[in-house]
């Protein structure tokens, strides 16, 4: 008999599957089993941007001299390098499309038109306003906010000269992108390139394609990610730390269940507010229940999780086991990385499925859609829907006993603070601490769930192996809820599975060795600290001279190859996992993981075993400790006057 | 007079020290030192750790962004960017 693959190293999740698979409910873990990777698609050796094909072009056999084109002559490598660059061109729409949902909410809260809203973190408002040029001395809050939205809403459809927080990359970066010729105009617009120069007959050299990719993938990382980031931080606060807790455990029997998944915060700060009001906490205990339980699932719930603590359900392969529970009332769901078969798992229970956002419907379920102007009514009447659903449970539930305590809220604001208080905030003692050793280097390890490897394995893995080895995690997305149920999130792990090195710093400073930076668009925070790290000194001039490396451990989406582009593009050596899709052509291949080191002095690797891939980062990080002459223990020499006189 | 002999003549003096716990461990010539232990309160926190509250004023919020947030605020601050030598 063969063995059975593992589905998850999380309890609870298999818990749920064996559930879903007793009950014959279909979930992803079941369709994966059913339905095999297509060979070609996996290598992305397949064009379909006209109707003269679908051309194929697999591998050539071996002894075959002959080199396979489309039907229009173009190449494996064009074919490949147009995928991948779609790929780019949608994870940057993602991301960039929830920026200008939150910038158009911006301006009405400014305006006073958005119900709920207000601006929350003034310091932040004054930040950002000052990276765009604006006056803020002695003028009203609301004055400066609406002239912030009105000029963030102009990066989008910005036709020439630069983003404005290019202007925040290190100069050095700066330069470098110039030269390249990828510094991003506007996020609109790099974007809609892709999209042009793929179509049929137009941009047909990979190398060509792929600045194009960096040019939009930046216009998403330092653009329309940080962007999100900043204005959510101004409406919403910006993260401090909190202590949250994670997995299917945090559904309550007895309490009426509301599960909020998605990207966008909006809706569900709204349904925290809304869920704490005295009418909605009565009508719930009318109906038998105790009250109500927010939880979230994904990226919605990394952002309420940071900025109120509600508690998280699970991440992306969790979604259909929260309702398998049969104790949520509704999961709302806005856009991106939620499953067409929430529907279908949802009418096997009484779960009543919402979709919230105009640009996202599915098929069957109910669609309730939200608008700032009345955000905070649309709120309570879907947590009234919920609780009017409480009494139709007509199934036993069954919530497993899983629940991890966690610290989240690690914005970079928070990590210069917590390094030196509030009189004397800095990265200081992290160089220090690198310099010296004690923390070998920094890795940011982000991402999906993938059902094509064992659920949360590869994050874990390979984040257990860095820390191990003295390398603090930045973490954000599913891979940061993988590290909360792992226990990672706490400052108790430093010593159980830290380095000594980075142990001692951690218990110093009392932070976990992996600290939470919140969600996917929140990857924008780790550019930043590492741009301080760049800036406070003693680390090279630029991103690419840290020691330091990302990975995406578990990738699925098109979001993750825009995430990965602007990191390699910012400088950073990336390892993703699963599969790689430039593998149907050795030649971008190359080009990405040996030629861009040349180019943008960061590439992309590709190494499916999680510590292999963390060797591969911890093998970066000491090339790059060696090239500042900082991989070797030295004599802090003090200098007198006649050296320092030598040194000029 | 070693480390241990000074935190054992401070307990008898009848100091706080008392409270805290202690580790022996070794130093870099390989003697035994008493070093303090962990000092962080049992338990799990109620609150946030709401630093950015303690900015009140709008004075204060701009001092801070210039200060601690040099690295992109403050006209002074070159970090290692403007070093004569490269990295």
């Amino acid at each position: 008999m063969p063995e059975e693959k593992l589905k998850s190293i999380d309890k609870a999740t298999v818990e749920l599957i064996d559930k879903a698979e007793r009950e014959n409910i279909s979930t992803v873990f079941s369709r994966a089993d059913e339905l095999k990777p297509c060979p070609i698609g996996v290598e992305e050796s397949c064009c379909k941007i006209c109707s003269m094909g679908p051309c194929r072009l697999p591998r050539p056999k071996k002894g075959e001299g002959k080199v396979r084109v489309g039907v229009c002559g173009a190449t494996i490598e064009t074919i490949v390098a147009r995928n991948f660059a779609r790929k780019v061109a949608a994870g940057a729409a993602a991301h960039s499309d929830h920026a200008r949902e939150v910038v158009q909410t911006f301006i009405k809260t400014a305006r006073g038109e958005a119900q709920g809203f207000t601006i929350k973190d003034e310091i932040k408002l004054l930040a950002v306003a000052l990276d765009f040029g604006i006056a803020v001395e002695g003028r009203e809050i609301g004055d400066i906010a609406r002239e912030l939205g009105e000029k963030a809403l102009n990066e989008f459809g910005r036709q020439e000269g630069e983003l404005v927080n290019i202007g925040k990359a290190p100069l050095k970066r700066q330069e470098l992108w110039r030269k390249l010729g990828v510094t991003p105009r506007g996020v609109d617009r790099e974007i809609v390139e892709i999209m042009h120069r793929t179509h049929m007959g137009v941009d047909q050299d990979y190398r060509h394609l792929l600045q194009q990719a960096s040019r939009a993938a930046l216009a998403d990382g330092w653009g329309g990610s940080m962007i999100s980031t900043d204005l959510q931080d101004i409406m919403f606060g910006t993260p401090v730390p909190v202590l949250g807790s994670i997995n299917l455990g945090v559904l309550k029997e007895d309490h009426v269940n509301v599960v909020v998944h998605g990207h966008e915060p909006l809706l569900p700060e709204l349904l925290v507010v809304a869920s704490r009001d005295p009418e909605i906490r009565r009508l719930a205990e009318k109906t038998g229940a105790k009250g109500i339980n927010l939880a979230g699932m994904c990226c919605s719930a990394n952002e309420i999780l940071m900025r109120h603590g509600i508690p998280c359900a699970g991440n992306f392969l969790q979604q259909e086991l929260a309702l398998v529970t049969g104790a949520v009332e509704l999961m709302t769901v806005d856009v991106q990385c939620e499953m067409q078969g929430l529907q279908s798992v949802a009418e096997c229970f009484h779960t009543r499925l919402i979709t919230t956002s105009d640009r996202a419907m599915i098929e069957g379920a109910t669609h309730i859609e939200f608008h700032p102007e009345d955000g905070l009514d649309t709120a309570k009447k879907i947590l009234k829907m919920a609780i009017e659903n409480y009494p139709n449970r007509r199934h036993a539930v069954y919530i497993p006993d899983a629940r991890q305590d966690m610290v989240v809220g690690f914005s970079h604001e928070t990590i210069n603070y917590l390094l030196g208080g509030l009189f004397r905030a800095s990265y200081r003692p992290l160089n220090d601490n690198i310099m010296n050793g004690r923390i070998r280097g920094v890795a940011g390890v982000v991402g999906c769930n993938n059902v094509r490897t064992p659920h949360d394995s590869g994050h874990i893995a390979m984040i257990k192996e860095l820390i191990k080895n003295d390398v603090i995690v930045l973490t954000t997305g599913c891979a940061a809820m993988a590290c909360g149920k792992e226990g990672l999130l706490t400052p108790e792990a430093a010593k159980l599975y830290g380095g000594s090195g980075l142990a001692e710093v951690c218990e110093a400073v009392g932070i976990p060795p992996v600290l939470h930076l919140g969600s996917c668009v929140d990857n924008s925070r780790i550019l930043m600290a590492a741009t301080a790290m760049v800036k406070e000194g003693g680390l090279g001039d630029d991103i690419s001279d840290l020691p330091a490396a990302g990975a995406a451990p578990e990738w699925m989406s098109e979001k993750a190859i825009s995430i990965g582009q602007y990191f390699v593009a910012s400088g950073v050596y990336t390892v993703f996992g699963t599969t790689w899709p430039t593998a149907g052509s050795e030649k971008v291949t190359r080009h990405l993981f040996e030629e861009y080191e040349e180019l943008y002095k960061g590439m992309w690797a590709f190494e499916p075993d999680p510590v292999q891939a963390a060797q591969l980062m911890i093998r970066h990080i000491d090339k790059k400790r060696k090239a500042l002459g900082i991989d070797k223990a030295r004599d802090r020499v003090l200098f007198d006057m006649a050296m320092r006189r030598a040194l000029d | 007079m070693d480390q241990i002999d000074k935190i054992d003549q401070i307990d008898q003096i009848g100091g706080k020290m008392s409270d805290y716990q202690y580790e022996e461990k070794e130093d870099f010539s390989g003697k035994k030192v008493k070093v303090l232990g962990p000092t962080y309160e049992e338990g799990k926190p109620d609150e946030r750790g709401d630093w950015r509250s303690k900015l009140g004023s709008r004075e204060d919020a701009l001092r801070y962004i210039r200060t601690a947030l040099r690295y992109w605020y403050s006209k002074e601050w070159y970090g290692s960017e403007k070093r004569k030598q490269e990295a």
